[in-house]
């Protein structure tokens, strides 16, 4: 990984940019497309910053995904699976169990 | 020693009502609260599996796995972080477990640490093309990423769906928390090309498409 202390963001082509990414974005702290720090690389490189303000939204609306869709729309096991669940529940537990 | 748990541990998790009380009772084996207990968290861990395995079949039978694991692992649970994601972590190890029993190579880390040119997302930055619209809809993504490779899609529902950490994910998948982050940029710059071109997506099995 790149060394985010010393990079001179700057004067950075959109290539050298690109190798910092992951780590820019797993930083946190904030969003890397409203951090001064960029403010004149992006305005140099204007697909660089299409791209990093696709990626944040993209990152911010994954967590959307992580509440299931309201009752009824099919995002639920089958009755089945509880039914297997509760007859299982009596059995001893099986041999190896231990974590 | 009971550890005193962490309030950042319940941004994304905060107790629901009822939760805590069934815990407790279904350690002493009460199958009522049980019962509670699964149907308060089997869509989430439902759509979890599904997610990681792609496939309804397989993610109700890991969904049957996880709870049944639960029973008997319940006992262990200290509250140190929140029950769900407690119940995830568990349900993400036994995914995993079932992927290499299958002998799956576990996340195809090696398809993504070289993908093929096909997979592969491009580096487009030289040229100007569509930005996404500056948001998403839920069902688009959801196509998006069920189109992404298995190693990406993993990494990603794991750290930006499920909100692990990438040094969490990297002791799940036995790789480096220098792998997880690239996995996931990776994963992401696909996204945006998938969802630059929506109408290609499939539906995805047993995700329901009315959430529009």
């Amino acid at each position: 990984m790149k060394d985010l202390a010393t990079a001179n963001f700057d004067k950075m082509t959109a290539a050298e940019f690109e190798e910092y990414l992951p780590e820019l974005f797993a930083m946190g702290g904030g969003k890397i497309s409203e951090n001064p720090r960029f403010g004149t690389f992006f305005k140099a490189n204007p697909t660089c910053a299409e791209l990093v303000s696709d990626l944040e939204t993209i990152a911010e609306q994954a967590k959307s995904l992580f509440e299931p869709i309201g009752d009824g729309n099919g995002l639920e096991p089958s009755e089945e699976v509880w039914s297997k669940i509760a007859s299982k529940l009596k059995d001893p537990p099986p041999e190896g169990d231990g974590g | 020693m009971q550890t005193k748990p962490n309030p950042g541990f319940f941004k994304r998790n905060p107790p629901i009502a009822g939760e805590a009380e069934a815990i407790e009772k279904a350690k002493n084996g009460d199958a009522e609260a049980f019962s509670k207990l699964y149907a308060l968290h089997k869509r989430r861990v439902y759509t979890l599996c599904l997610r990681m395995l792609g496939n309804v079949s397989e993610a109700e039978d890991m969904t049957q796995e996880a709870f049944l694991h639960l029973f008997r692992k319940l006992g262990s649970f200290r509250g140190e972080s929140a029950f769900s994601t407690w119940l995830h972590r568990l349900t993400v190890n036994l995914v995993l477990m079932h992927l290499r029993k299958k002998g799956l190579n576990l996340v195809s880390l090696e398809e993504t640490i070289n993908p093929s040119e096909e997979n592969a997302p491009k580096r487009d930055f030289g040229s100007r093309d569509t930005q996404l619209a500056g948001s998403v809809d839920r069902v688009t993504l959801e196509r998006a990423v069920a189109s992404l490779p298995p190693g990406y899609r993993m990494v990603f529902v794991l750290h930006d769906v499920e909100g692990f950490e990438h040094n969490e994910i990297a002791t799940m998948l036995e790789c480096s928390t220098g792998n997880s982050k690239s996995q996931l940029h990776k994963a992401r710059l696909k996204l945006r090309e998938l969802l630059r071109q929506p109408e290609k997506l499939q539906p995805v099995a047993g995700l329901q498409e009315a959430a529009r």
